[in-house]
Protein backbone atom coordinates (compact mmCIF):
# COMPACT_ATOMS: atom_id res chain seq x y z
CA UNK A 1 0.00 0.00 0.00
CA UNK A 2 1.53 3.27 -1.08
CA UNK A 3 1.23 6.27 1.15
CA UNK A 4 1.58 9.91 0.12
CA UNK A 5 5.19 10.92 0.36
CA UNK A 6 6.32 7.36 0.52
CA UNK A 7 9.81 6.95 -0.83
CA UNK A 8 10.33 4.11 -3.26
CA UNK A 9 13.45 2.76 -4.90
CA UNK A 10 15.70 4.85 -2.80
CA UNK A 11 18.72 4.43 -5.06
CA UNK A 12 17.03 5.26 -8.33
CA UNK A 13 13.97 7.35 -8.05
CA UNK A 14 11.28 8.61 -5.83
CA UNK A 15 7.62 7.96 -6.40
CA UNK A 16 5.31 10.47 -4.90
CA UNK A 17 1.62 10.05 -4.98
CA UNK A 18 0.06 13.40 -4.94
CA UNK A 19 -3.60 13.87 -4.46
CA UNK A 20 -4.80 16.59 -6.72
CA UNK A 21 -8.31 17.21 -7.87
CA UNK A 22 -9.38 13.83 -6.78
CA UNK A 23 -6.85 12.09 -9.02
CA UNK A 24 -3.68 10.34 -8.09
CA UNK A 25 -0.58 11.57 -9.87
CA UNK A 26 2.80 10.05 -9.96
CA UNK A 27 5.88 12.25 -10.12
CA UNK A 28 9.24 10.72 -10.85
CA UNK A 29 12.29 12.65 -9.89
CA UNK A 30 15.48 10.92 -10.73
CA UNK A 31 18.53 11.34 -8.59
CA UNK A 32 20.42 12.60 -11.60
CA UNK A 33 18.01 15.46 -12.06
CA UNK A 34 18.13 16.28 -8.39
CA UNK A 35 21.90 16.20 -8.38
CA UNK A 36 22.02 18.39 -11.45
CA UNK A 37 19.68 20.87 -9.90
CA UNK A 38 21.73 20.92 -6.73
CA UNK A 39 24.93 21.54 -8.66
CA UNK A 40 23.31 24.24 -10.68
CA UNK A 41 21.98 25.92 -7.56
CA UNK A 42 25.30 25.71 -5.79
CA UNK A 43 27.08 27.06 -8.84
CA UNK A 44 24.58 29.84 -9.05
CA UNK A 45 25.14 30.78 -5.42
CA UNK A 46 28.90 30.47 -5.77
CA UNK A 47 28.94 32.91 -8.66
CA UNK A 48 26.47 35.32 -7.07
CA UNK A 49 29.18 37.68 -5.80
CA UNK A 50 31.40 39.50 -8.24
CA UNK A 51 34.14 41.91 -7.23
CA UNK A 52 36.00 44.47 -9.22
CA UNK A 53 39.68 44.93 -8.84
CA UNK A 54 40.77 47.18 -5.98
CA UNK A 55 41.87 50.62 -7.13
CA UNK A 56 44.20 52.56 -4.84
CA UNK A 57 44.36 56.27 -4.22
CA UNK A 58 47.54 57.49 -2.59
CA UNK A 59 46.89 60.11 0.04
CA UNK A 60 49.49 62.62 1.07
CA UNK A 61 48.54 65.10 3.77
CA UNK A 62 51.05 67.64 4.96
CA UNK A 63 50.63 69.44 8.20
CA UNK A 64 53.39 72.02 8.12
CA UNK A 65 55.16 73.35 11.17
CA UNK A 66 54.24 76.87 12.08
CA UNK A 67 55.01 79.37 14.81
CA UNK A 68 53.32 82.74 14.69
CA UNK A 69 53.35 85.69 17.03
CA UNK A 70 50.95 88.61 16.89
CA UNK A 71 50.90 91.76 18.99
CA UNK A 72 47.82 93.64 20.06
CA UNK A 73 49.62 96.92 19.46
CA UNK A 74 52.84 98.00 17.91
CA UNK A 75 53.48 101.28 19.68
CA UNK A 76 53.89 102.36 23.27
CA UNK A 77 54.51 105.88 24.51
CA UNK A 78 56.13 106.96 27.74
CA UNK A 79 55.90 110.25 29.51
CA UNK A 80 59.11 110.35 31.45
CA UNK A 81 59.73 111.98 34.76
CA UNK A 82 63.38 112.72 35.39
CA UNK A 83 64.94 110.42 37.97
CA UNK A 84 61.73 108.54 38.52
CA UNK A 85 61.70 104.78 38.94
CA UNK A 86 58.23 104.54 37.55
CA UNK A 87 57.53 105.64 34.02
CA UNK A 88 54.82 103.35 32.77
CA UNK A 89 54.02 102.76 29.15
CA UNK A 90 50.83 104.18 27.70
CA UNK A 91 49.41 100.77 26.98
CA UNK A 92 50.07 97.16 27.55
CA UNK A 93 50.71 94.86 24.63
CA UNK A 94 49.51 91.32 24.39
CA UNK A 95 51.60 88.86 22.43
CA UNK A 96 49.72 85.86 21.11
CA UNK A 97 51.93 82.98 20.14
CA UNK A 98 50.47 80.05 18.21
CA UNK A 99 52.21 76.96 17.00
CA UNK A 100 51.89 73.63 15.28
CA UNK A 101 55.01 71.62 15.88
CA UNK A 102 56.50 68.40 14.69
CA UNK A 103 57.50 65.59 16.96
CA UNK A 104 60.87 66.30 18.55
CA UNK A 105 60.04 69.84 19.57
CA UNK A 106 60.19 70.27 23.32
CA UNK A 107 59.92 73.96 24.05
CA UNK A 108 58.47 77.22 22.87
CA UNK A 109 60.14 80.35 24.24
CA UNK A 110 59.04 83.92 23.87
CA UNK A 111 61.66 86.63 24.04
CA UNK A 112 61.78 90.42 24.23
CA UNK A 113 64.96 92.15 23.19
CA UNK A 114 66.74 95.20 21.94
CA UNK A 115 69.57 95.14 19.47
CA UNK A 116 71.77 97.03 21.88
CA UNK A 117 71.97 96.92 25.64
CA UNK A 118 73.48 100.38 25.96
CA UNK A 119 71.12 102.20 23.66
CA UNK A 120 67.70 100.62 23.95
CA UNK A 121 66.22 104.04 23.44
CA UNK A 122 68.16 107.03 22.19
CA UNK A 123 67.69 110.70 21.44
CA UNK A 124 70.02 110.37 18.49
CA UNK A 125 72.40 112.82 20.08
CA UNK A 126 74.39 110.38 22.18
CA UNK A 127 72.00 110.25 25.08
CA UNK A 128 70.61 106.77 25.67
CA UNK A 129 68.42 104.73 27.90
CA UNK A 130 69.98 101.29 28.38
CA UNK A 131 67.99 98.05 28.22
CA UNK A 132 68.71 97.51 31.90
CA UNK A 133 66.39 100.45 32.65
CA UNK A 134 63.57 98.98 30.59
CA UNK A 135 61.23 96.64 32.45
CA UNK A 136 58.54 94.28 31.32
CA UNK A 137 55.87 92.70 33.44
CA UNK A 138 54.58 89.57 31.73
CA UNK A 139 51.16 88.45 32.88
CA UNK A 140 51.52 88.24 36.65
CA UNK A 141 55.27 87.84 36.90
CA UNK A 142 57.31 90.59 38.56
CA UNK A 143 58.79 93.26 36.31
CA UNK A 144 62.15 92.31 34.89
CA UNK A 145 64.77 94.33 33.05
CA UNK A 146 66.20 93.26 29.71
CA UNK A 147 69.68 92.36 30.88
CA UNK A 148 70.12 88.87 29.59
CA UNK A 149 71.73 87.54 26.49
CA UNK A 150 69.06 85.58 24.69
CA UNK A 151 68.89 83.92 21.31
CA UNK A 152 67.95 87.15 19.61
CA UNK A 153 69.21 90.70 19.91
CA UNK A 154 72.25 92.20 21.48
CA UNK A 155 74.26 90.90 24.35
CA UNK A 156 72.69 91.60 27.71
CA UNK A 157 69.76 93.18 25.92
CA UNK A 158 67.09 90.55 26.24
CA UNK A 159 64.54 88.85 28.42
CA UNK A 160 62.82 85.52 28.10
CA UNK A 161 59.19 86.19 28.73
CA UNK A 162 57.84 82.65 28.61
CA UNK A 163 58.85 79.06 28.33
CA UNK A 164 56.29 76.41 27.34
CA UNK A 165 57.04 72.73 27.60
CA UNK A 166 55.72 70.90 24.54
CA UNK A 167 54.04 67.57 25.14
CA UNK A 168 51.72 65.37 23.12
CA UNK A 169 48.84 67.46 24.37
CA UNK A 170 50.01 70.83 23.08
CA UNK A 171 51.81 70.28 19.79
CA UNK A 172 49.25 72.59 18.37
CA UNK A 173 48.49 75.32 20.87
CA UNK A 174 48.82 78.98 21.68
CA UNK A 175 49.61 81.25 24.59
CA UNK A 176 49.28 84.90 25.41
CA UNK A 177 51.71 87.19 27.13
CA UNK A 178 50.16 90.37 28.39
CA UNK A 179 53.04 92.78 28.77
CA UNK A 180 53.22 96.09 30.52
CA UNK A 181 56.26 98.34 30.40
CA UNK A 182 58.16 100.67 32.60
CA UNK A 183 61.32 102.80 32.30
CA UNK A 184 63.32 103.31 35.45
CA UNK A 185 65.27 106.56 35.36
CA UNK A 186 66.37 106.37 38.96
CA UNK A 187 69.62 104.49 38.65
CA UNK A 188 73.11 105.15 37.38
CA UNK A 189 73.47 108.27 35.25
CA UNK A 190 69.85 108.23 34.14
CA UNK A 191 68.71 110.85 36.69
CA UNK A 192 70.83 113.23 34.61
CA UNK A 193 69.23 112.18 31.33
CA UNK A 194 68.62 115.32 29.31
CA UNK A 195 65.16 116.25 28.28
CA UNK A 196 64.45 115.01 24.83
CA UNK A 197 62.55 112.40 22.84
CA UNK A 198 63.96 108.97 23.14
CA UNK A 199 62.98 106.35 20.67
CA UNK A 200 63.76 102.73 20.32
CA UNK A 201 62.43 99.37 19.09
CA UNK A 202 61.56 96.52 21.32
CA UNK A 203 61.23 93.20 19.54
CA UNK A 204 59.14 90.25 20.64
CA UNK A 205 59.96 86.91 19.10
CA UNK A 206 59.26 83.27 19.77
CA UNK A 207 61.36 80.19 19.17
CA UNK A 208 60.53 76.51 19.21
CA UNK A 209 63.24 73.97 19.84
CA UNK B 1 -0.37 -26.30 -98.65
CA UNK B 2 -2.96 -24.26 -100.27
CA UNK B 3 -2.28 -20.62 -100.93
CA UNK B 4 -5.13 -19.46 -98.80
CA UNK B 5 -3.96 -21.52 -95.92
CA UNK B 6 -0.47 -20.27 -96.37
CA UNK B 7 -1.61 -16.64 -96.28
CA UNK B 8 -3.47 -17.20 -93.08
CA UNK B 9 -0.48 -18.86 -91.56
CA UNK B 10 1.74 -15.98 -92.48
CA UNK B 11 -0.71 -13.46 -91.11
CA UNK B 12 -0.93 -15.36 -87.83
CA UNK B 13 2.82 -15.43 -87.51
CA UNK B 14 3.01 -11.71 -88.22
CA UNK B 15 0.45 -11.13 -85.53
CA UNK B 16 2.38 -13.24 -83.10
CA UNK B 17 5.58 -11.41 -83.89
CA UNK B 18 3.84 -8.05 -83.56
CA UNK B 19 2.84 -8.72 -79.96
CA UNK B 20 6.38 -8.92 -78.58
CA UNK B 21 7.23 -5.83 -80.51
CA UNK B 22 4.52 -3.85 -78.79
CA UNK B 23 5.54 -5.21 -75.43
CA UNK B 24 9.16 -4.33 -76.10
CA UNK B 25 8.23 -0.85 -77.02
CA UNK B 26 6.39 -0.40 -73.78
CA UNK B 27 9.29 -1.81 -71.80
CA UNK B 28 11.69 0.44 -73.61
CA UNK B 29 9.57 3.44 -72.88
CA UNK B 30 9.37 2.44 -69.23
CA UNK B 31 13.10 1.96 -68.98
CA UNK B 32 13.68 5.29 -70.65
CA UNK B 33 11.38 6.93 -68.16
CA UNK B 34 13.34 5.33 -65.35
CA UNK B 35 16.60 6.43 -66.87
CA UNK B 36 15.41 10.00 -67.20
CA UNK B 37 13.95 9.96 -63.74
CA UNK B 38 16.93 8.35 -62.06
CA UNK B 39 19.35 11.34 -62.35
CA UNK B 40 16.75 13.61 -60.68
CA UNK B 41 16.42 11.39 -57.61
CA UNK B 42 20.18 10.98 -57.16
CA UNK B 43 20.64 14.82 -56.51
CA UNK B 44 18.77 14.57 -53.16
CA UNK B 45 21.33 12.63 -51.25
CA UNK B 46 21.55 13.41 -47.54
CA UNK B 47 24.29 12.54 -45.13
CA UNK B 48 23.69 11.95 -41.48
CA UNK B 49 23.27 15.05 -39.28
CA UNK B 50 26.48 15.99 -37.44
CA UNK B 51 25.84 18.19 -34.42
CA UNK B 52 28.18 20.92 -33.24
CA UNK B 53 27.88 21.81 -29.61
CA UNK B 54 27.96 25.53 -29.06
CA UNK B 55 28.99 27.03 -25.72
CA UNK B 56 29.04 30.81 -25.44
CA UNK B 57 30.01 32.26 -22.07
CA UNK B 58 29.49 35.89 -21.29
CA UNK B 59 31.30 36.05 -17.95
CA UNK B 60 30.44 38.29 -15.06
CA UNK B 61 32.71 41.28 -14.97
CA UNK B 62 33.10 44.50 -13.07
CA UNK B 63 35.77 46.96 -14.00
CA UNK B 64 36.59 50.02 -11.99
CA UNK B 65 38.78 52.83 -13.21
CA UNK B 66 39.79 55.97 -11.38
CA UNK B 67 40.47 59.32 -12.95
CA UNK B 68 43.39 59.85 -10.59
CA UNK B 69 45.36 57.82 -8.11
CA UNK B 70 46.78 60.55 -5.89
CA UNK B 71 45.32 63.25 -3.71
CA UNK B 72 47.25 65.77 -1.63
CA UNK B 73 46.12 67.70 1.39
CA UNK B 74 47.54 70.85 2.92
CA UNK B 75 46.46 70.58 6.51
CA UNK B 76 45.69 73.34 8.92
CA UNK B 77 45.98 72.24 12.52
CA UNK B 78 42.66 71.77 14.23
CA UNK B 79 40.73 72.86 11.18
CA UNK B 80 37.53 71.16 10.14
CA UNK B 81 38.03 71.74 6.45
CA UNK B 82 41.12 70.38 4.79
CA UNK B 83 40.00 69.52 1.28
CA UNK B 84 41.91 67.28 -1.07
CA UNK B 85 43.79 68.81 -3.94
CA UNK B 86 41.57 67.10 -6.50
CA UNK B 87 38.47 65.01 -6.82
CA UNK B 88 38.57 61.48 -8.18
CA UNK B 89 35.95 60.00 -10.47
CA UNK B 90 35.32 56.28 -10.19
CA UNK B 91 33.85 54.80 -13.38
CA UNK B 92 32.31 51.39 -12.80
CA UNK B 93 31.36 49.19 -15.73
CA UNK B 94 29.67 45.83 -15.34
CA UNK B 95 28.25 42.82 -17.13
CA UNK B 96 26.25 40.76 -14.68
CA UNK B 97 24.13 37.65 -14.66
CA UNK B 98 20.42 37.70 -13.87
CA UNK B 99 20.90 36.49 -10.29
CA UNK B 100 22.69 39.71 -9.33
CA UNK B 101 20.53 42.31 -7.68
CA UNK B 102 22.81 45.09 -6.58
CA UNK B 103 26.14 46.69 -7.30
CA UNK B 104 27.86 48.67 -4.59
CA UNK B 105 30.93 50.84 -4.60
CA UNK B 106 33.04 50.94 -1.47
CA UNK B 107 35.85 53.14 -0.21
CA UNK B 108 37.96 51.79 2.58
CA UNK B 109 41.19 51.83 4.51
CA UNK B 110 42.88 48.76 5.87
CA UNK B 111 42.88 50.29 9.35
CA UNK B 112 40.41 52.56 11.06
CA UNK B 113 42.94 53.92 13.53
CA UNK B 114 45.70 54.70 11.06
CA UNK B 115 44.13 55.73 7.79
CA UNK B 116 47.03 58.12 7.32
CA UNK B 117 50.20 58.06 9.36
CA UNK B 118 53.46 59.94 9.70
CA UNK B 119 55.23 56.66 10.38
CA UNK B 120 56.19 57.81 13.84
CA UNK B 121 53.08 56.75 15.67
CA UNK B 122 50.94 59.74 14.82
CA UNK B 123 47.85 58.86 12.86
CA UNK B 124 44.77 60.28 11.26
CA UNK B 125 41.92 57.81 11.77
CA UNK B 126 39.42 56.91 9.08
CA UNK B 127 36.74 58.62 11.14
CA UNK B 128 38.34 61.95 10.25
CA UNK B 129 38.57 61.18 6.56
CA UNK B 130 35.48 62.18 4.64
CA UNK B 131 34.17 61.57 1.15
CA UNK B 132 31.47 63.41 -0.72
CA UNK B 133 29.98 61.41 -3.60
CA UNK B 134 28.48 63.30 -6.52
CA UNK B 135 28.05 66.46 -4.50
CA UNK B 136 26.39 64.81 -1.53
CA UNK B 137 27.19 65.40 2.08
CA UNK B 138 30.59 64.43 3.39
CA UNK B 139 30.62 61.11 5.19
CA UNK B 140 33.41 59.63 7.26
CA UNK B 141 34.74 56.13 6.75
CA UNK B 142 33.44 54.60 9.94
CA UNK B 143 31.55 51.56 8.72
CA UNK B 144 32.55 47.94 8.37
CA UNK B 145 32.01 47.13 4.70
CA UNK B 146 32.78 44.20 2.44
CA UNK B 147 36.42 45.18 2.14
CA UNK B 148 39.06 46.72 4.38
CA UNK B 149 39.38 47.03 8.10
CA UNK B 150 36.64 47.10 10.67
CA UNK B 151 34.98 50.51 10.95
CA UNK B 152 37.23 51.76 8.18
CA UNK B 153 34.87 51.86 5.22
CA UNK B 154 32.09 53.66 3.48
CA UNK B 155 29.57 52.51 0.91
CA UNK B 156 29.95 55.22 -1.66
CA UNK B 157 27.02 54.23 -3.86
CA UNK B 158 24.55 51.45 -4.59
CA UNK B 159 22.98 50.63 -7.94
CA UNK B 160 19.97 48.29 -8.10
CA UNK B 161 20.47 45.79 -10.90
CA UNK B 162 17.33 45.16 -12.89
CA UNK B 163 16.57 43.62 -16.24
CA UNK B 164 17.45 46.75 -18.11
CA UNK B 165 20.87 47.32 -16.57
CA UNK B 166 22.53 43.93 -16.33
CA UNK B 167 25.13 45.65 -18.40
CA UNK B 168 25.76 49.19 -17.34
CA UNK B 169 28.03 51.90 -16.06
CA UNK B 170 28.05 54.26 -13.13
CA UNK B 171 30.11 57.29 -12.29
CA UNK B 172 30.97 58.46 -8.80
CA UNK B 173 32.66 61.82 -8.48
CA UNK B 174 34.37 61.79 -5.13
CA UNK B 175 35.83 64.73 -3.24
CA UNK B 176 37.75 64.38 -0.05
CA UNK B 177 38.25 66.20 3.24
CA UNK B 178 40.25 65.64 6.38
CA UNK B 179 38.68 66.95 9.54
CA UNK B 180 41.32 67.82 12.11
CA UNK B 181 38.95 69.32 14.64
CA UNK B 182 38.99 66.07 16.64
CA UNK B 183 42.80 66.05 16.37
CA UNK B 184 43.90 69.42 17.75
CA UNK B 185 47.22 68.07 18.93
CA UNK B 186 48.23 66.32 15.75
CA UNK B 187 51.90 67.14 15.31
CA UNK B 188 53.18 68.74 12.16
CA UNK B 189 54.37 66.21 9.66
CA UNK B 190 53.64 64.43 6.41
CA UNK B 191 50.87 61.89 6.70
CA UNK B 192 50.45 59.28 4.02
CA UNK B 193 47.91 56.57 3.43
CA UNK B 194 46.10 54.53 0.81
CA UNK B 195 42.41 54.82 0.17
CA UNK B 196 41.07 51.88 -1.80
CA UNK B 197 38.01 51.91 -4.01
CA UNK B 198 36.35 48.63 -4.95
CA UNK B 199 33.01 47.49 -6.33
CA UNK B 200 31.01 44.41 -5.54
CA UNK B 201 27.91 42.92 -7.14
CA UNK B 202 25.74 40.33 -5.48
Amino acid sequence: MHQPGLREHAGEEILWYLHSGGKMKTVRISWAVMAGAAIALSASFACAQVNSGAQAISLNAKLAESLTLNLSANAVNFTLSAGSATNAGSAGVTATTAWTLAPGRNNVNVYAYFTSSTAALSDGAGDNIPSSAFYITDNTTPAAALTNTVVFGGANAGLRLANVQITTTNRTASRTDAMTFNIDLSTGTLPQLPANTYTGTLNIQAQAL
Amino acid sequence: MRPSHLRRTILRKKRVMRLPTKFGTKVALFLAAILFAAPGRSQVLNSGASPISLNAVLPDSITLTLSSHAVNFTLLAGNTNNPGSTGVTAATTWVLRPSVNSLKLYAFFSSSTAALSDGAGHNIPSADFQISDNGGAFAALTNTVAFGGANAGLQVSSVPIRGYNKTGTNSDVMTFNINLAPLPNLPAGVYTGTLTIQAQAF
